[in-house]
């Protein structure tokens, strides 16, 4: 279980203080989908870095099945949204998916395996020995995928991974992650501006303020679990979902006087 | 295959107009110090046989190259090292920018005053004049890693040794060879004058010999051969350039294509 209880990230240059992350608390079942969706400009990616250890919150914690953050934890795994940055140029798709295992003292065999098999599950078999910048936006985006599932996460954390690629291949790439995640039963925190998105692809979608960032809702997604970019986006429940998640975000803009 | 041809044209096309134009301009000159090419290349063969090669142009180039890869050690060591910590860069930046700034040849007579006249002044000389492109370059090249870089690196478990040798260097290495490019440069040119200002080999002692003796076609040679030598290694250091940094011009070409 990932619990984030009273968390706040103040950023200090000089005298000048900007208050991030206000007062955040939430938590993430095991095995659960959980859609973060707010505001651009909420803070998003700061409660992010506070998740994965990456950055210090000021005050506050954030657990791991009980135990407290404070650096990457081992069984989390992260989808950044730059994959052109993410992945290292400097090596091949091979290379970056098993760096990480290699740092894990994997063995060499099982390492081969979990290569082989999560960039299969991504759609990539062959591509090993191509360099990520021989690769579409798309395709590194499912590498750096295959990076974060190889490491056998029990916690996968997607940062806007699909922020950058183009419509069509955000919506193949949405029903990659509900169909990995079904399958691996990895516990997922989503951050994403994109309400649809949020909608779609979450159990339960939290909603955050403009920054300085509290939660502003909790909707349960209540939605079938075979998810269909053409029925469940039709279907009316998804409609009514999406425009309360929508409503939600204008209140908080509002609140903030943005 | 044309595309070829024709570069080799246009890239061969100058200096032979040169080569020719000395031929023919000098044909008829019966100025001492200038002789006709023809001369200078008759002088070229006898003059750079074997046993001078040996006696001559090899002390020369093992100074040569202990200077340069010493310079290499120690330039990419502290580098790394400087560019790693904020700390350090902040304090020795402006006494590494005031060394830079004097130029080397000054110092030759100043390490003689240590070293003595042996080869163990010359290297030193080769150090101290061309390590400043390679710890400033390689300075500013851990200085610029990218950030999500270190942080998928940091939250994917990459630390230690391997963050270094996997991440740290290879994102900083289009750097680094520019530096190792101008430090090759530098390192010819101090080779030659370390030699001139005392030694009793070595081809800028060898010049200096002709000069004195007034053998003019034989200083002219070993200038020209001087040329050749620094033609021919930087060639080399493209070649290997090249092969170690593909994956920089791939990405470079994609992101100019892109």
């Amino acid at each position: 279980m990932l619990e984030v209880k009273g968390l706040r990230k103040v950023y200090r240059s000089g005298s000048r203080e900007v208050e991030a992350l206000r007062d955040l608390t939430f938590t993430v079942e095991n095995g659960e989908l959980v859609c973060l969706v707010g505001p651009s400009g909420c803070g998003k990616t700061t409660l992010l870095r506070c998740v994965s250890g990456l950055l210090d919150p000021t005050a506050g914690d954030v657990r791991v099945n009980g135990q407290a953050v404070d650096g990457p934890p081992k069984g989390m795994a992260v989808v950044f949204q730059e994959y052109g940055r993410s992945l290292f140029p400097w090596m091949t798709v091979r290379d970056n998916v098993e760096l990480p295992l290699k740092q894990k003292k994997v063995d060499k065999k099982r390492r081969a395996e979990l290569v082989a098999e999560s960039l299969d599950a991504v759609g990539l078999s062959g591509s090993e020995s191509a360099y990520p910048w021989q690769l579409s936006g798309g395709m590194q985006q499912r590498v750096a995928i295959a990076r974060a599932v190889a490491y056998e996460p029990q916690t996968l954390l997607m940062d806007e991974p699909f922020a950058a690629v183009d419509a069509q291949t955000r919506a193949d790439l949405e029903d990659l992650v509900r169909q990995l995640w079904k399958r691996l039963g990895v516990t997922i925190l989503f951050v994403t501006h994109d309400i649809d998105e949020s909608v779609y692809l979450g159990q339960r979608v939290v909603m955050l303020s403009s920054s300085p960032t509290v939660v502003q809702d909790e909707l349960i997604i209540d939605l079938p679990a075979e998810r269909d970019q053409l029925t469940t986006r039709a279907a009316p429940r998804f409609i009514e979902l999406r425009t309360r998640v929508y409503e939600q975000i204008q209140a908080a803009k509002k609140n903030t006087g943005k | 295959m044309v595309g070829i041809l024709k570069r080799t044209g246009l890239a061969v096309a100058l200096p032979l107009v040169l080569f020719v134009g000395w031929y023919v301009l000098s044909a008829g000159s019966t100025n001492f110090y200038a002789p006709p090419l023809s001369r200078i290349l008759t002088a070229f063969g006898d003059t750079w046989q074997a046993d001078r090669l040996q006696a001559d142009v090899a002390p020369s180039l093992l100074r040569l190259f202990a200077g340069y890869l010493l310079a290499a050690l120690i330039g990419i060591g502290l580098g790394v090292a400087i560019g790693l910590n904020r700390r350090l860069r902040a304090t020795v930046e402006p006494v590494l920018e005031f060394f830079r700034a004097i130029p080397p040849p000054v110092l030759v007579p100043v390490i003689m005053l240590f070293a003595g006249i042996g080869n163990g002044m010359k290297v030193t000389v080769i150090v101290f004049g061309c390590i400043w492109p390679i710890l400033l370059n390689t300075v500013e090249g851990v200085r610029a890693v990218d950030s999500v870089v270190l942080d998928t690196a940091r939250s994917y478990g990459v630390n230690g040794p391997a963050r270094l040798t996997r991440v740290v260097l290879p994102s900083a290495a289009p750097q680094i060879a520019a530096g190792l490019r101008q430090a090759l440069s530098i390192a010819i040119i101090l080779m030659v004058i370390s030699e001139m200002f005392a030694a009793s080999n070595g081809l800028g002692f060898t010049i200096v010999q002709f000069q004195r003796s007034f053998a003019i076609p034989e200083m002219w040679s070993g200038i020209i051969l001087l040329g050749l030598l620094g033609f021919v290694l930087s060639l080399l250091f493209r070649l290997a350039e090249r092969r170690a940094l593909r994956w920089y011009e791939g990405l470079r070409a994609a992101q100019r294509a892109g």
